[in-house]
């Protein structure tokens, strides 16, 4: 079997090569080539060992975010990378969990397991590749497709406004939520460090753009539309853009100012809300083995006898 | 009284027929337990309704168990019934529609309250008579009246049990211990007190008015094994411990949910992880999820639950990621009857999910079966790294018997699985290697071996590959996995050894025990009647078709529709594989099982019309 990647040498610190595989079959210009280098800098900066890590995707263009870093993953079905991720959380809490997923497949065909991730708050991050639309079948309104715009499906513009999905993870009870854009490098990094700190589920929405099938969204030219949330337990602003908008402080453990902020027609990119202390199903159901007193496999008949 | 007439069998079959919520099948299995502590076979179904409570008096209330007790070991609950007890004559009037009883079968009904007008009871008893049947009415005595009117008319089943139990010489004292371990930590003592005193009102009654009895040997302990009641469900659970599997997720569903409530109470102290999932997809993701991580994991489902199913098990194929799912058919198609029998999911099973298929499907022929099926899914998932279907159904998970207690073997790798398991289930050994499409097959965690698995296709190294020469591989590599388990299948049993002759029957998984039965039938009649129940239905085993050749007529025994237009699914697989003209004879979807008696007769009619 040819070597597919070349090693590092044992013990030597994690670099992007170490995590590179094949070039992306993205088009030019593509929010997730974006994404894709911001969350192999973050694997590089907390130096995480690539073997004890797992990306699971699901199908659509983010989908194939496994396959471009070099680590353990699973590329699954259409909406569902949750649920596998949920296999892995309860079967091996020693590995590193990253769940990559777009608007069609967290919030449409997988809003279900979305819904119950966020719920049950097993220990992974999970990112929401949003870029607005159904792209790798080619252009058909998504959940949060805005009101109005025209794709193959609804020629006439998509007819409903948009599920907000910051508020849509606050409503569920999100133990910790944040945003980030897919063209704010540094800002996408310190993002995933906080997700990755938190224990839970890290929900963390990113704009990701589509120059393909809808070049005008998202204008990453300027930055007057959105603002920072800032706090000192929060995530920094963008360097880059850090003079250029607006920066709000906001306590990330106030839930009732991140709800009115989700609410907002405003962008904002930052840390709304986290809590440390929502409790992990992942971790209760392990503990009932802690707690359960042995049993050795040989009496398992016992209680069945005559 | 007239004389008691005492019928020494060598075996019977009783039922006895409540409302639901009434405690029919609690007052059953205390019987069963003592029938079994005193050393007979026992083998026990539960008629369970769709409802939890359904209206009382009405034909949907039905609920109730039919109770098979033996000298010998029994492996189906048989074919009709010598004593119905029913507590009144609506749910009797609904019973006697299945037409399970014997011609000679004798029925009590409890005339129950004088208030209700006797039409009802004056029509069914006729239709009893009408039918050929004794009948027997009679009235709870007026002190037992009383003590069930202060329990809120709870607790007759406590007195039909003193009568059955009376009727079947179950001595009284080998009842109440079981009584005893039943409700005694969970009555308050005068309650408990009630339903002893109950209990004794009963025998007395059938012993003072009850003109006949049946006395059945007690012989099981006869054999010196370890014996153990259980049902096919928790037989499941336990074997699912015993194969070391440590995650099973599921989603409520009749009537595969009792393997869950079964494994809660004792999976976590044997370090396994029972998973309720918001839906059956996500049962099977998060199963597949451990799978991945190197941790045996497994989903079980019935009917609907399999069709969501469907798109993770041709991932799990095409991904390569080890599965097993147990499917408890029930009836169908949609919610169907979800508390009767059914073998109609054979072919979603076989040809479902999407594009080509490459999966193992097992059928148990019994509660045994469920407990070793487990190990031998775990092995072969592990081994092909594709989808192994543990295939049961309702009768098969409901219905409890006395089994020597089985091996227990406490595996902890596939390649531990024992020449036992291999040899119970007629497989050999697979041989070593087997090609994987993907080389490389490391667990997470494995350092310098991280991959990427996909539902893509892909070449060896795992690199996502569309096309032409890697497709073509990665389909032929795929099914060689299964065809190499088709081609380590043993022959199957041919029942009374007849390898040849002039009607063979052949049946799948549950269908065993009846199979068997009739099969000795016919062959006591001097018939040239041989029969098979397979096990492994995909792959099926190589010789079938060269077994078919040396018999005349080729005949399936199926719980799934069928008729002169249409071939029910083991028929039309057998046809499919073997070229056979196989024809079903039975491929009823009444919800009830297969009798011995029923392939009989058909085979009979096979014989008259000169088929055969």
């Amino acid at each position: 079997m040819p070597e597919l990647h070349e090693k590092a040498p044992a013990g030597a610190p994690l670099t992007v090569k170490d995590l590179n595989t094949e070039n992306p079959r993205w088009c030019v210009g593509c929010g997730d080539f974006g994404v894709l280098m911001g969350f192999k800098r973050f694997l590089v900066e907390e130096q995480i060992p690539p073997h004890e890590t797992v990306n699971v995707s699901g199908i659509g263009c983010s989908g194939r975010v496994p396959f471009y870093v070099n680590t353990y993953g699973v590329h699954a079905i259409h909406g569902r990378p949750i649920t596998i991720a949920m296999g892995v959380a309860l079967a091996r809490p020693d590995l590193k969990l990253f769940i990559h997923a777009g608007d069609g497949d967290a919030l449409s065909i997988g809003g279900n397991h979305l819904v119950h991730g966020i719920h049950k708050n097993f220990n992974c991050v999970f990112i929401l590749y949003d870029n607005q639309l159904y792209a790798l079948t080619k252009s058909q309104s998504s959940p949060t497709t805005r009101k109005g715009h025209p794709t193959n499906t609804q020629p006439q513009g998509t007819a409903l406004d948009p599920i907000a999905p910051i508020r849509f993870a606050l409503g569920i009870g999100a133990s910790f939520v944040a945003a980030t854009a897919d063209w704010l490098p540094d800002h996408m990094v310190n993002t995933l460090k906080v997700a990755y700190a938190h224990k839970g589920f890290s929900f963390v929405h990113v704009l990701q753009r589509c120059p393909h099938f809808d070049p005008e969204n998202f204008d990453n030219k300027t930055s007057a539309w959105f603002s920072f949330l800032t706090h000192e337990k929060g995530i920094p602003a963008d360097k880059r853009l850090a003079d250029k908008t607006e920066i709000v402080t906001h306590d990330p453990t106030d839930h009732e100012e991140a709800f009115r902020l989700a609410n907002s027609q405003r962008a904002y990119f930052g840390l709304f809300y986290r809590n440390p202390d929502k409790p992990c199903y992942d971790a209760m159901i392990r503990q009932r083995i802690v707690n359960a007193k042995p049993m050795s496999r040989a009496g398992i008949l016992d209680s069945y006898k005559i | 009284m007239e004389k008691k007439t005492v019928n020494n069998v060598r075996v019977g079959r009783f039922e006895l027929l409540m409302d639901a919520g009434f405690g029919a099948q609690k007052a059953g299995d205390i019987l069963i337990r003592a029938f079994a502590r005193m050393g007979k076979y026992v083998f026990i179904e539960p008629m369970i309704p769709a409802e939890i409570s359904p209206p009382a008096r009405t034909r949907p209330a039905l609920s109730g168990v039919i109770i098979r007790v033996a000298e010998f070991d029994l492996e189906n609950i048989g074919n009709n019934t010598d004593v119905i007890l029913a507590s009144h004559e609506v749910v009797l009037d609904r019973r006697l529609d299945d037409e399970e009883h014997n011609p000679n079968c004798r029925v009590l009904l409890d005339m129950g309250d004088k208030a209700l007008p006797t039409s009802g009871y004056d029509r069914v008893m006729k239709r009893v008579k009408d039918s050929g049947l004794s009948i027997y009415p009679f009235e709870i005595v007026p002190e037992a009246q009383t003590i069930i009117r202060s329990l809120a008319g709870k607790a007759r089943n406590m007195y039909y049990l003193g009568m059955l139990g009376c009727i079947y010489n179950a001595p009284e004292e080998f009842v109440i211990n079981e009584i005893k371990l039943t409700f005694g930590t969970k009555l308050r003592e005068d309650v408990f007190k009630k339903n002893i005193d109950l209990f004794h009102y009963g025998y007395q009654d059938a012993r003072d008015n009850v003109p006949f009895a049946y006395e059945v040997q007690n012989a099981s302990g006869k054999n010196g094994h370890e014996k153990i009641l259980i049902d096919g469900n928790s037989a499941l659970g336990m074997g699912v411990v015993d194969a070391g599997i440590k995650l099973v997720s599921g989603y409520p569903i009749t009537p595969a949910s009792s393997i869950l409530h079964t494994l809660a109470k004792v999976f976590p102290s044997s370090g396994g992880i029972l998973h309720q999932a918001e839906d059956e997809i996500s049962a099977i993701g998060t199963a597949i999820g451990a799978y991945y991580s190197g941790v045996p994991a497994l989903t079980c489902t019935s009917g609907p639950g399999l069709s969501l199913k469907q798109e993770f098990i041709g991932y799990a194929t095409a991904a390569e990621i080890p599965i097993i799912i147990i499917d408890v058919q029930r009836s169908g198609p949609s919610t169907g009857m979800p508390t009767k029998t059914e073998q109609s999911d054979l072919l979603p099973v076989i040809y479902g999910s999407h594009g080509d298929n490459a999966k193992i499907v097992l059928g148990v022929y019994d509660i045994v079966d469920c407990f070793y099926a487990p190990q031998l899914a775990r092995y072969l998932a592990e081994k092909l790294r594709l989808p192994v279907f543990i295939m049961s159904d309702f009768q098969t998970a409901n219905s409890y018997k006395v089994i020597d207690k089985p091996r227990i073997f406490e595996m902890k790798d596939s390649n531990d699985i024992d020449d036992f398991v291999l040899d119970h289930f007629g497989l050999q050994r697979l041989p070593e290697p087997i090609e994987m499409v993907r080389t490389e097959q490391a667990v997470p965690g494995t350092p310098g071996k991280m991959r990427r698995i996909t539902g893509l296709n892909t070449d060896q190294t795992g690199t996502v590959n569309y096309f032409s020469k890697a497709s073509q591989r990665s389909h032929a590599v795929r099914n060689e996995k299964v065809h190499c388990v088709q081609r380590a299948l043993k022959k199957p049993e041919l029942f009374g050894g007849r390898e040849e002759g002039d009607v063979l029957i052949v049946g799948w998984g549950s269908a065993k025990g009846a199979v068997e039965e009739a099969v000795s039938y016919c062959q006591n009649q001097g018939l040239a009647v041989g029969g098979m129940c397979l096990r492994f239905v995909n792959p099926l085993p190589l010789m079938l078709k060269e077994i078919f050749s040396r018999f005349k007529k080729v005949v399936t025994v199926e719980l799934a529709y069928g008729d002169p237009y249409k071939h029910p699914p083991l028929a039309m697989i057998l046809r499919a594989e073997t070229l056979a003209d196989v024809q079903a004879i039975i491929s009823r979807v009444t919800g009830r099982p297969i009798t011995p008696r029923s392939i009989e007769t058909k085979v009979k009619e096979l014989f008259h019309a000169g088929i055969a």
